[in-house]
Formats: structure tokens, sequence, C-alpha cells
């Protein structure tokens, strides 16, 4: 191929105006609309001084939110972690009825809208929701408390690790597996030492998605935690409230600090992708 | 280690993979099974592992009842048509990987797991390539690395599903005289799948040829080749050419000539049915002869020592497919247009209409 490249190259290449006009123009979009916003947040968050942005973030309700975001974390995508490698593995490595319909179900959550997602929980767990009567006689709080955010957001971004590994493991087939049942190992001894090494760089992708995402989750959130200050706000939540109440400089704060978590997701995800393709490249 | 499947039957959906099968396979025999594509050898082979479970049926090892057992407990070596190997790991980790797996109880020390890996990628020629991963590797190598690895585990059966299936040509044919060798070296009860003749006809020593879910015969090699039980093992076993017949006495008639079938030497009343006569059981001749079809030569190709012809007969140019040693050929001094006379020497007749 290396020889044939030179006249390849002259002959499906664009003339040097086009090709520099389209970089340009794919250059200055994501100025004006990735780069810019994301200059904004920071100028407005450090346009008072340092010591101003290190107050708004240790504000006893800016910590609040900060904790019950990483509760979150901790609690979601753990679950959905375990929860998508299972779904995964029924769906690649077994025959069963329904299998599309659920591969379909599986995307539910991306198609509808967040704020319906929090309708459709209060309307489950609400006081006046089905299950409404019973969660009061029980002293349960679910809606406008912890346990309504983490349910939603468990909700939107279940299909991530899910999503990630089923193409993943379909095509890596059962060979490996039953190789290994057929050695002596057990199912869990086979998973963990075969199916996992496998897909290590698929589930660390898909879980990174999954953070990103149960971090950023307003819509759903915002619809069943009641926006208590200090107890049942997250922090895009939080950042909305700074920003109602005229305290500019305290919201960009904030939101300058979930830009920065962003930001290291960023960085772990192109990391994952670039092992993982040298991973592919070396086999 | 004797194998011993006595009415199983396998369905996917609507479709029976494996119908009624019964089949004994005999301590330290190397048995083929031999059949096209979607005959059901490879559900029959899974079913003997336990990657698959019968409907109904027993398999049994050693005469001990084991159609229940999980395919983990049952110690049968298997080796995939695309070698499975563990991608993340070294050859060495591959071959250990059924020892260093095993509870601790049982588990074999470091020292002794790294003897055994060893001596088995000795015993397959690759000991070279212990810390090598499976991508650095050939088809050929993987694939015996495979089998280095399902041997590890010391295991009473060895199955192997189309093993030399994914390879080219010439690695294919060293690979099966190399596992003929280690068989009669190692003496393990060996079952493979194939759907090529050529290669169940050289390795094993018992062949089961199977269609559709059932055993159409089974025999030693020579037997299915020579004395195929019926057409479709004839069919399946080898080129063959078709003619309408009648039988009687020991001798068939393909329209005016006669040639021996000894197989019905008893029959009195004249029948019909099909003549089944391989290519090179035809012979050629340059001067028309009685008892010979008058042919008219249409293709000759020379595929490095034979000489392979189709003719036509000249009463309804029927295509018939002849073999010859290009030797032989180059003596009668015949090329494509000439006339020639044939004649069969041997044919096996199924009677019927149509079959």
């Amino acid at each position: 191929m290396n020889t044939l490249s030179p006249t390849t190259d002259h002959a499906i290449t664009e003339a040097p105006w086009i090709k520099w006009s389209l970089i340009g123009l794919a250059l200055s979009f994501l100025a004006l609309f990735l780069v810019l916003p994301l200059a904004v947040v920071l100028y407005g968050a450090f346009e008072a001084g340092i010591n101003v942005w290190w107050q708004a973030i240790t504000d006893p309700d800016a910590l609040a939110a900060i904790r019950l975001t990483l509760l979150v974390l901790i609690i979601v995508v753990p679950t959905n972690a375990i929860f998508g490698v299972a779904i995964a593995w029924a769906i690649a490595k077994f025959e069963f009825r329904g299998k599309t319909l659920l591969i379909s179900i599986i995307d539910m959550p991306f198609a509808i809208s967040p704020v319906v997602v929090g309708l459709i929980f209060v309307i489950l767990f609400g006081a006046q929701g089905w299950f409404g009567p019973w969660l009061a006689a029980h002293d349960l709080k679910v809606i406008f408390a912890v346990p309504g955010i983490i349910i939603v957001i468990m909700f939107g971004t279940l299909p991530f690790v899910a999503r990630e590994l089923i193409p993943l493991m379909q095509q890596q087939g059962k060979d490996e597996e039953e190789a290994s049942l057929t050695l002596g190992a057990n199912g869990l001894k086979t998973f963990w030492y075969v199916t996992l090494p496998n897909i290590k760089w698929g589930l660390l992708y898909g879980v990174i998605l999954c953070n990103a995402r149960a971090m950023g989750e307003f819509g759903a959130v915002a619809v069943v935690s009641g926006r208590i200050r200090g107890e049942t706000n997250t922090m895009p939540l939080h950042i909305e409230v700074l920003y109602n109440e005229y305290m500019f400089t305290a919201a960009f704060a904030v939101s300058s600090l979930l830009t920065g978590l962003a930001l290291v997701t960023i960085v772990l995800k192109s990391m994952v992708e670039w092992k993982d393709e040298r991973k592919h490249k070396t086999h | 280690m004797s194998i011993h499947i006595q009415q199983v039957n396998k369905h996917f959906g609507n479709f029976v993979a494996v119908d009624s099968v019964n089949l004994e396979i005999k301590t330290g025999e190397l048995t083929a099974l031999l059949g096209p594509s979607g005959s059901g050898k490879t559900t029959l082979l899974r079913i003997i592992a336990g990657l698959e479970q019968a409907d109904s049926g027993i398999v049994k090892f050693n005469g001990e009842d084991i159609t229940t057992q999980h395919v983990s407990e049952r110690g049968v070596g298997f080796v995939f048509q695309h070698y499975a190997l563990f991608k993340h790991m070294t050859v060495f980790e591959n071959v250990a990987y059924g020892l260093t797996v095993r509870p601790r109880k049982t588990r074999p020390s470091k020292a002794e797991i790294a003897e055994k890996v060893h001596s088995l990628l000795k015993l397959v020629q690759l000991d070279w390539t212990a810390d090598r991963y499976p991508s650095q590797l050939s088809g050929g190598q993987r694939q015996r690395i495979a089998l280095a690895r399902a041997l590890a585990v010391e295991p009473k059966v060895l199955l192997l599903d189309e093993p030399f299936g994914a390879l080219d040509a010439k690695v294919r044919a060293e690979l099966r005289r190399w596992l003929r060798r280690l068989h009669d070296e190692i003496n393990v009860t060996t079952v493979f799948v194939t759907h090529d003749q050529e290669e169940a006809l050289e390795v094993a020593d018992k062949i089961v040829v199977m269609n559709k879910g059932r055993i159409e015969q089974q025999g030693t090699p020579e037997e299915v080749y020579d004395t195929p039980s019926n057409p479709f093992v004839y069919e399946f076993l080898g080129n063959v050419n078709l003619f309408h017949a009648r039988v009687k006495h020991g001798h068939s008639t393909i329209g005016n000539i006669h040639i021996p079938s000894p197989e019905h030497a008893e029959r009195e009343e004249e029948q019909q049915g099909l003549a089944y006569v391989r290519p090179h059981e035809i012979e050629v001749l340059t001067q028309p002869t009685e008892n010979a079809i008058k042919v008219n030569l249409d293709l000759v190709t020379i595929v490095g020592p034979v000489a392979r012809l189709e003719v036509l007969t000249e009463i309804d140019e029927q295509l018939i497919h002849v073999e010859l040693s290009k030797v032989q050929f180059k003596q009668l001094g015949i090329s494509k247009g000439d006339n020639a006379w044939i004649q069969p020497r041997y044919s096996k007749v199924f009677l019927g209409e149509g079959i």
C-alpha cells in the first residue's frame, strides 16, 4: 500500500484551499462552542480572585452538594457497572427469547427526556404516587430525598456500561470461556481469569462515561430532589440555585469544579482509548 | 476411556441437530466424525464434551453415566477450530491454565506446573514460544499450543472440533500426520470432527459418517471407502459418476455394456438401480471395444501427477469424470475433441429409482 500512497494522495485529496477552509471552519466552530464557554467558566470562577473561589466552594451548602454528588457516584457507578457486565454477559453469551427486545429496552433511558424520567418516579414513589402511602406508612422517603436522586441517576446512566460491552463481548464470542470450562475452571474462575481481562478496557471506558453523566445529570434530579439546600442539592442543582440568586461568582466557582472533574474524565477516557488501541495493535 | 452414546437427541428450535444417535468409541481409538456442515457432527462432539446438553439420551465414559456432569468435571480436552487461546496470556500461561485454576488442594506446585508445561511444549515442538503471546504465532503453531493446553490436564478423552479447518492446505497436511503420530505416542481416546474426507481417511482408525443428524455408516477408513453402505456415503467419500442401471446375477447393465456388481450375485429378478462408478475405476481406450461406451473428450485438467478428464457420451451427452495418471494419459495420445471408449471396471449399484 505504501508504494501507492503518493499517487492515491493526489487522486483523492482536495485542493489546499478547500482543505484549509474546512479545517478553519471546524476549528472556529470548536473555539466558539467549546473553548470559549470553558474559558468563560474559568474566568468567571477566578475573576474575583482565588480566595473568593475557595470561599464559594467551601461554603457549607456547596460542600453538602459536593458530598451528595460523590455519594451518588459511589453508589450509582459500581451498581451500573455490575448490572452492565451482567446484562452484556447474558446477551452476548446466551440465546434466549426476547433478546432483541431486551437490547432495545436497555436504550430507553437515553430516549426518554430526563424531565419525564423524573416525573415517572414521582408518580411511582411520590406522596400521591402508587407506592406513596406504603412508603409513608413505613416512614420511608424517596421523593424529595437522597434515594430518589440516586434512583433517577441510576436510571439515566444505566445503558453506558452495557452498551459499551455488548458489541465487544458479542465479537469475542464464547470460545475462550468454553475452553476455560473444559480445562476444569468453574464459572466464577472463568469470568475472573478469562472474561474480565478481555473486557477490562471496554468496561473502564463505560464506567468513565457513566461517571461523567452521573455527575452532570440535571433534569431528572431537578424534578425529584425538591432542592433542599444542604440536603438534596447535587452540584448541578446547587449551581442553578446560586445562579438564580445572582451569586454569579459562586455559581461559576462550583461550575469550575464540575468542569474540572469533567476534564479529568475526558483525559482518563482518552488514556483508556489510547491504551485500548495500542493493545489492539500488538494483538 | 471408552465412550458410549445411547439414543442421543438434540434440537435447536425446529432444527434436528442430532437424531437418535448410538455410538461406541473404544479406548485409545482415533475416531473421525465426518459429514457435511449441518450434519450434527460438531453438536455430537459438544454433547460428548458437555458444552451442549442433549435433549434426551445418555453419554457414558467407561460405562459410567456422565450425562448430567458439568463440562468442567468431565476431564475432557477440547480443541477448537479457531484455537480459542487466551489472548491476554502468554503461551506458558495458556498451557498452565488448566493446572493453575485447580483448587489449592489438588493444584501441583509452581515448579511441577512449569515442568509439565515445558514438557508439553517440547511434545508439540514449540518450547521456544513459552513467553510469547498467541497473536505472535502462526495458525498452525496456535493450534499446537491449543492441543498442548488441552493435554495439560491429562484428559481422559481428547475432542477436536475441525482442528485444522482454519489452516492452509500445506500446514493442514503436516499437522494431521503429526496428530496421527502424536496419538500413537500418547494413546488417549480421541474424537475429531471434520468435513474433509481426505483428512478422515488419512488420520482416523475409525470413521463415523454423519448426515442430517444421523450416523450413515461407521467403520475403518478402508471399509467406508471401499464398501459404502448407501449412496450418501458413496458420494461424500470422493467423486463419483452415476448411471441408470439394471442389475441381475451379479452384473449390472448400463446402456449396452455389462459390468460386474458382485454384491448382487444372488439377484434372480432384474431390478432398476443407480450404478456408482468412481472416476479412477474407469478405463480409457482408444479403440472401439465390445462392452465400452463411446465418448468424446471434452476437457483435460492435469493436476500434478493426475490427469482429470471430462468426457461426454456419444449417445446422450452425459458428463462422465475419469481420473488416471498423467503418464497413462500421455501414453493414450489423445487430446481434447478426440473420440475414446470408456469401460467401468467396477460399479456399486444401489437399487431403486431416483435415490
